[in-house]
């Protein structure tokens, strides 16, 4: 049973349906009607695959472009039974093609993100942090003393998978699924352990007078 | 990467020690996503309140995530021909 906002019951109240019960109506009947709004819900998929592709243009350069129009196509037609399946849990609390493009825009995006990176290693090694230099000498004291309690702190606090991760994700920029599919895990448990290093490494650098605790933050 | 190390840079710096706020799984912010990129379209206190409350410290400690909502906040402001300039700045500020 498909969930309304109080907007859509003030629409049906007034006797005109809102633009989404359009959608779940023409979506759910038989025939041509449904025929139209699901080539109608394929371009919109289309429209909002293309347009994050459009986004990521350091690895759209990397797949070339037979094959971004691949991972648009692709992420359509993925996002299209994804949007179908979930059909009875939209809840109105959005616009209908808000809704829906969310599917296409992250089918797309990890798509991406796991063509441009198919050929490309993954480094998960422990190799040593280097300290990047600053513009100014003032700027370079500051920093350098940051970026070495930083370093410091990822060798003390952090769990050897903690470390492990957070330097892949972060440092050497892996994309968070890539990540996940190399490792055999999810962005979930990637992001948890991501928010959990995080945790610590400000727990001890607010220890150590490095940084002040945000509201509501334990030290 | 070579055997001598890895740069840490600036930015690098600033995301391993951003503050990590409440937790929030990428499937939840998946989940609302649409809501909070509507809320924050039409300007209302609605983006900050409630389940929603969780998503800026998501989107600002989650690269992947951040990368699709800017997208999305982008086409539903094409749909209604609302500029989204604003509504971008707050998307990881709250």
């Amino acid at each position: 049973m498909t969930e309304v906002s109080p907007d859509q019951t003030a629409s049906r109240r007034a006797g005109t349906p809102s633009p989404d019960e359009d959608w779940i109506a023409e979506l759910t009947s038989d025939g041509p009607v449904r025929d139209d709004a699901l080539r109608r819900l394929h371009a919109l998929l289309l429209r909002g695959a293309r347009f994050q592709v459009s986004r990521m243009s350091a690895l759209r350069a990397m797949v070339g472009a037979a094959q971004v129009e691949d991972v648009v196509t692709l992420a359509a037609d993925e996002a299209m039974v994804a949007v179908l399946g979930k059909l009875s849990t939209f809840e109105g609390r959005s616009r209908f093609t808000t809704w829906a493009y969310k599917f296409a825009v992250l089918q797309a995006a990890v798509e991406l993100r796991r063509q441009a990176w198919s050929r490309r290693e993954v480094p998960l090694d422990a190799a040593p942090l280097l300290i990047e230099p600053r513009p100014s000498p003032d700027q370079y004291a500051e920093g350098a003393e940051m970026a070495t309690a930083v370093r410091n702190a990822i060798d003390r606090v952090l769990t050897p998978h903690q470390r492990r991760i957070a330097l892949a994700l972060i440092v050497d920029e892996v994309p968070i699924d890539v990540l996940a599919e190399r490792l055999g895990t999810n962005r979930n448990a990637l992001y948890k352990t991501l928010h959990d290093a995080r945790g610590r490494l400000r727990a001890h650098l607010a220890l150590e007078g490095y940084l002040t605790p945000a509201p509501g933050e334990t030290r | 990467m070579t055997a001598a190390g890895r740069p840490l840079s600036t930015e690098a710096l600033s995301q391993l020690t951003t503050e990590p706020g409440p937790w929030l799984s990428c499937d939840d912010c998946f989940r609302l996503v649409d809501r909070y990129v509507e809320a924050l379209l039409t300007g209302g206190a609605d983006a900050s309140a409630g389940d929603l409350a969780a998503l800026p410290a998501h989107l600002s400690g989650c690269a992947a995530c951040a990368e699709e909502a800017t997208t999305l906040l982008l086409l539903a402001a094409g749909d209604e021909g609302v500029d989204p300039a604003d509504a971008l700045r707050r998307l990881t500020a709250g």
